[in-house]
């Protein structure tokens, strides 16, 4: 009867066994499935032919945007129409973005770095934001007359924004997403209107050039890159990386300030440092607004000031992460 | 304008409207003029060390380069008792009017290091490295030089200064 009761318990123990690592290996796969739809969408926003119209949301803030996105093959092209409030249009090859805004008898022109215009948010390798973000399902939708797929890019911890995103079930598109903290919506954006080109011409995504006015670059802000100095980065917020380090020349500032910018594939964050300038009242304290987080303190006669589109708390500790050698 | 822009720099004009103010000020000769100086007035009061260390010796150079011709003519003035063509006295006085820019200069210097001296000293009798809350001092430069280097949808789609005023902020 024993004996009876003993195998009784193994198979019992077994089938646990047998259930738990099939629901482990379901879990990776479901796991992988995710991050496979989500390296499509990061691929379909760049070498997909669209037009469309999306709204930006953030605050009580709407910007209604035109976009033409053109890949030739060779070239990415993409022109991005302001709508509504001050007229501007931001333009993109490659990773080269500029907005152009005509001011008065000129058109000013702002040189921006980086490729992550709505709808190509994630960036090309996954591998980054998979260190700092959980991925899952969530149910299907319909956005803009089509199906699309929710899934959740949720942070690990408490130092980055969650992402909600609506890929079409298509093309893998990303047609929606939103950026929540603590159940609290920072910003949203949704195609209300999408086509896909099936001629592309690279043509249709030229700026327009107002001849009748000047053209100046907003090159207020001078930099150039660098490397190290008198400071160190202890312990920062996980899955944070140094991408870059420039100096600065603040417009009516004597002193060079070093950027150095931090990023966790999907958040950005810059940490300024310049020592305190004589007669100078130094900042301190922190301030939120909207998505973006600063926070400033004075450490060893230098000025420590952070910037992000990340929570309170990141910008808090990085700021306290620097010293002095 | 003008009033304007030394109202954002007082921290007194609404943020919404400040891009137009900046751009129209890098993109106008007049208006930036007008920048440099209201920031230059800024700088003052608020007790930053702008002036070049060698801005008194260059002030005195270009006093000694420029009233060269009316050096000669105050030299007459000064012998105007040896002046025997009476007709020559309208041309003392018109020397008089020309060597008028030489003192506006000189008094203009003369008033602007007064003020600044009484402002630093008034400073210095403060507490003048007392920090200030970042909440009441936007470092709106270090914004768009993020901005620069890492925009996000804001800094594409939205007025430079948006992330100052257009959401609502809290300071914590």
């Amino acid at each position: 009867m024993k004996q009876v009761f003993k195998l009784n318990l193994a198979v019992k123990h077994a089938a646990v066994f047998f259930a738990s690592i099939t629901l482990l290996f379901q879990t990776q796969a479901y796991a992988e499935d995710v991050w496979t739809t989500l390296q499509k969408t990061a691929i379909a926003a760049r070498s997909l032919n669209y037009s469309g119209i999306f709204v930006y949301q953030n605050g009580s803030q709407l910007r209604t945007v035109q976009i033409v996105h053109i890949n030739d093959g060779t070239n990415e092209f993409a022109r991005n129409t302001v709508m509504e409030g001050e007229p501007r249009e931001v333009y993109s090859k490659g990773k080269d973005v500029v907005i152009i805004k005509p001011k008065n008898d000129k058109v000013v022109m702002e040189k921006r770095h980086g490729q992550n215009l709505f709808p190509a948010i994630l960036p090309s390798s996954l591998d980054t934001i998979k260190i700092s973000y959980s991925a899952r399902l969530g149910v299907n939708e319909a956005v803009s007359g089509r199906s699309t797929q929710i899934i959740y890019l949720e942070s690990k911890d408490n130092y980055r924004y969650n992402y909600k995103l609506w890929v079409d079930e298509e093309n893998n598109l990303l047609l929606k997403m939103m950026l929540l903290y603590k159940n609290e919506t920072l910003e949203q954006v949704e195609f209300n209107q999408i086509d896909f080109i099936n001629n592309p011409k690279s043509s249709s995504v030229q700026p327009k050039i107002d001849v009748s006015k000047s053209y100046v670059v907003d090159d207020a802000t001078q930099s150039s890159h660098a490397n190290g100095g008198n400071w160190q980065i202890s312990v920062l917020p996980p899955g944070y990386r140094k991408i870059d380090q420039i100096e600065i020349k603040v417009p009516n500032k004597n002193v060079i300030v070093n950027q150095l910018i931090y990023s966790d594939g999907l958040a950005a964050v810059s940490l300024f440092i310049e020592p305190v300038s004589k007669g100078v009242r130094p900042k301190t304290g922190h301030i939120t607004m909207g998505s973006t987080n600063m926070c400033a303190n004075v450490n060893a006669g230098h000025q420590i000031i952070v910037i992000g589109e990340v929570p309170a708390t990141t910008v808090m500790e990085m700021s306290k992460a620097v010293s002095f050698k | 304008m003008k009033d304007q822009l030394s109202a954002l720099i007082d921290g007194e004009f609404e943020l919404t409207n400040a891009e137009y103010l900046i751009t129209s000020a890098k993109s106008s000769g007049d208006i930036s003029q007008c920048w440099a100086q209201y920031h230059l007035i800024g700088d003052i009061m608020r007790g930053d060390n702008t002036m070049p260390p060698n801005f008194k010796a260059r002030v005195m150079q270009t006093l000694e380069i420029e009233p060269a011709l009316e050096k000669l003519e105050i030299n007459k003035v000064v012998k105007i008792s040896d002046i025997k063509d009476k007709s020559s006295i309208n041309f003392t006085k018109k020397s008089i009017i020309t060597s008028m820019p030489i003192w506006s200069v000189a008094a203009s210097v003369t008033a602007v290091m007064f003020v600044g001296y009484m402002v630093l000293q008034q400073n210095a009798a403060t507490s003048e490295l007392a920090p200030i809350e970042i909440a009441q001092s936007l470092p709106l430069e270090y914004l768009q030089a993020h901005h620069n280097a890492a925009p996000n949808a804001a800094a594409y789609y939205m007025q430079a200064a948006y992330a100052g005023s257009a959401v609502d902020s809290k300071q914590k």
